[in-house]
């Protein structure tokens, strides 16, 4: 399985005038062709900043200070602006969350598709207007040929993010970045719109990042699951074990205090929760970010900045000693290759 | 039982038109149907949930109880009060007893008042509490909703989103109402902090007996808190029912629909989706009939052109769609019968 994008070390941080944020620190994780990696963590934590470093739009005071991002193996942060433009919008697209404000209100949505195709490829506009609207058959949308000539105020939300989505893929990218792509859309939307990303993921074989704060989108989709906390990734590995078997206890805090659709089975009165706040990015404690509010925490913990381990898969094996995890892993290292690995930045774990 | 006892607050046939002014002259070219026709009871102690969609009305029925926004037709009866008879004056003295929580902690406290001030503005409005009672009283109900009485000399900027929900709760608490309106209160809020905020919630009406209208487009946190859910769309009820009924065995396509959307945080669970087709139609023309027809998946000629009224399908639900079963006319007589 070949990787679309690989990011590695990745560093951004902001210098503002109270001091230095560091919005994405040290964050690596790959998404293979046809795959969709989940990025989920509360606001603040980095994941929509990881998204707009991958395509270098973070603005001053924000800078890329480290670390690679490897598109098919280039890195784009050797690219000159010439060749990033190139890029944005044919190799790698994005959808975001508002489509009102992410769309033009004064232009014809089909022209707006259109834009994407002329900025990229040389054609005609008659073709480029031909794909727009192939394009929007492609998301689903009824009377494209009509739609096209619309307006964004006269579509719903739900058709602004089609269009949005019909814009991503029309130069047939290989990376779609999709950030909070259905937050502010209704349920039964929503359903439309993630069963729509995820039809399009298999029909075109694309690799798709979905940032979400929300937990159930994520399980929805993704693959590979990168859980983000202040600016770090605390927990990566398959939806299957992450969600089912939380290794860092954020994650687990996360999972737990989400209420769940049919509690009123077992109803109780509390739900489980993660004590305290997310904290100030200027003023990250020592060692584990999340010790403050970690019920596992020890001094261990804030000594030292805790690491991103590999920690063995199976279950039975949780109370093995790491270095005896690492032997096996490293034992089995040619038939889990094409597996994502599991880690967690965790010493508890 | 509840059902002896009178509810605490009663709504019968509420209904809310606003209307859309067009041309010159700013006639009246058509009326937003925002709440159209909807009856519920709440008992005291209890939290009924009201939930849907964006635009099918569950704000503007928490707000025209609280005659935020004047109803156009309906009663409301409150603690054995009909609210809508009442003047300006027993309007206002009637209001320390059912307050609101709203959903943007950032646009519902003002942010040139102190943390004093705000908390302290409906002892000042009704005139009660002077002086260094109300300070007192102020840094107790900081310490209720779990605050250090502390920032009382801080502003708003100085807190984060949950800090200022439980400002703005701290605030709904002051006048010890009876009946809290919660809108949307955890919608903007983190998902460790969502949970805080609910226990927060569930904690206080457990110490003070309250009773809450909860209206939320999040479908687990309605069924987490709620002893009764209301499901509107597009401006009525379709379907009302214990918690356990509504959210495990829904009845009404609607709701069914919309709970097979909720996706759920476990990458195992296969469910069997119902999309439903299309939007949800605009409430200035709303559909004839049933006005949930045209995305239902299983509508029938008759739901075009004849509208199901909310009528008890099994003990404690009710619904409105022609085509659940239950729905007999031995039923039928015998609401009618009991109104």
């Amino acid at each position: 399985m070949t990787d679309v994008l690989e990011v590695r070390n990745l560093k951004t941080y902001f210098f503002t005038e109270e001091g230095v944020v560091k919005a994405v620190d040290d964050v690596s994780f790959n998404v293979p062709k046809g795959k969709t990696l989940g990025l989920v963590g509360e606001s603040g934590c980095g994941k929509s900043v990881t998204a707009m470093s991958i395509v270098r739009l973070v603005s001053p005071p924000g800078r890329v200070v480290g670390g690679e991002i490897l598109l098919n193996g280039r890195d784009l942060q050797c690219m000159s602006e010439q060749e990033m433009r190139q890029v944005r919008g044919a190799q790698i697209s994005m959808v975001f969350q508002e489509p009102m404000t992410a769309l033009n209100p004064v232009l014809e949505v089909g022209f707006q598709i259109a834009e994407a195709v002329l900025a990229h490829e040389k054609v005609s506009k008659r073709e480029a207007w031909s794909r727009a609207v192939e394009a929007m058959k492609a998301v689903s949308i009824p009377d494209a040929e009509k739609r096209a000539k619309e307006y964004p105020h006269s579509l719903s939300g739900g058709m602004r993010q089609r269009i949005m989505i019909a814009m991503a893929l029309v130069c047939h990218p290989a990376l779609v970045i999709a950030d909070e792509p259905t937050t502010a859309l209704d349920v039964t939307i929503q359903a439309q719109i993630l069963e729509l990303l995820d039809s399009l993921r298999e029909q075109y074989h694309l690799s798709l990042i979905l940032i979400s704060h929300d937990l159930g989108v994520i399980a929805q989709v993704a693959e590979t699951v990168a859980v983000m906390y202040a600016g770090k990734i605390v927990e990566i590995g398959l939806a299957m074990d992450v969600f089912h078997n939380p290794k860092h206890p954020y994650t687990e805090g996360l999972l737990r205090s989400v209420p769940r659709l049919g509690s009123s089975v077992h109803k109780k009165d509390r739900l489980e929760v993660i004590e305290g706040m997310v904290p100030d990015l200027l003023h990250l404690p020592d060692g584990c970010s999340f010790a403050p509010r970690c019920y596992k925490r020890t001094v261990e913990c804030t000594l030292a900045p805790i690491p991103l381990e590999h920690v063995s898969e199976h279950h039975h094996e949780r109370s093995e000693c790491k270095r005896d995890a690492e032997r096996k892993r490293d034992s089995a290292q040619p038939q889990e290759k094409s597996q994502p690995s599991r880690k967690v930045r965790c010493i508890h774990a | 039982m509840p059902e002896a006892a009178e509810p605490l607050l009663s709504v019968r046939n509420l209904k809310k038109y606003f209307p859309i002014h067009r041309g010159v002259l700013s006639r009246v070219a058509a009326h937003v149907k925002a709440v159209d026709d909807i009856s519920f009871d709440i008992n005291s102690g209890e939290t009924f949930g009201l939930v849907g969609e964006s635009g099918c009305g569950k704000t503007t029925a928490g707000r025209t109880i609280l005659r935020l926004i004047e109803p156009d037709a309906g009663t409301i009866r409150f603690d054995g009060i009909d609210l809508l008879g009442l003047g300006k004056q027993e309007l206002r003295r009637k209001r320390r007893d059912m307050q609101i929580i709203f959903q943007d902690p950032y646009a519902s406290l003002n942010p040139r008042m102190t943390i004093r001030t705000t908390v302290g503005e409906p002892f000042a409005i009704h005139s009660l509490a002077g002086g260094s009672e109300r300070e007192q009283r102020v840094a107790d109900l900081l310490k209720t909703v779990g605050l250090d009485p502390a920032v009382m000399n801080r502003y708003p900027h100085e807190f984060s989103g949950g800090q200022r929900q439980r400002i703005g709760i701290a605030r709904a608490l002051a006048l010890k109402p009876k009946l809290i309106i919660a809108d949307e209160p955890v919608s903007a809020l983190d998902v460790s902090i969502q949970a805080q905020i609910i226990n927060l919630l569930a904690d206080l009406q457990q110490q003070f007996g309250l009773t809450y209208l909860f209206i939320s487009h999040a479908i687990p946190v309605i069924e987490h808190i709620a002893t009764r859910i209301g499901v509107m769309y597009l401006g009525k009820l379709v379907e009302v029912g214990t918690s356990a009924q509504i959210c495990l065995a829904p009845r009404h396509p609607y709701t069914q629909a919309l709970l097979s959307a909720v996706p759920i945080p476990d990458p195992g669970a296969k469910k069997q989706r119902i999309f439903l087709r299309g939007d949800v139609p605009t409430p200035i023309d709303p559909p004839s009939g049933c006005r949930f027809h045209t995305r239902c998946p299983i509508a029938v000629d008759r739901c075009k052109v004849e509208e199901p009224p909310l009528l008890e399908v099994e003990e404690g639900r009710d619904a409105a769609c022609h085509l659940v079963e239950g729905r007999d006319n031995h039923r039928e007589v015998q609401k009618a019968q009991k109104t």
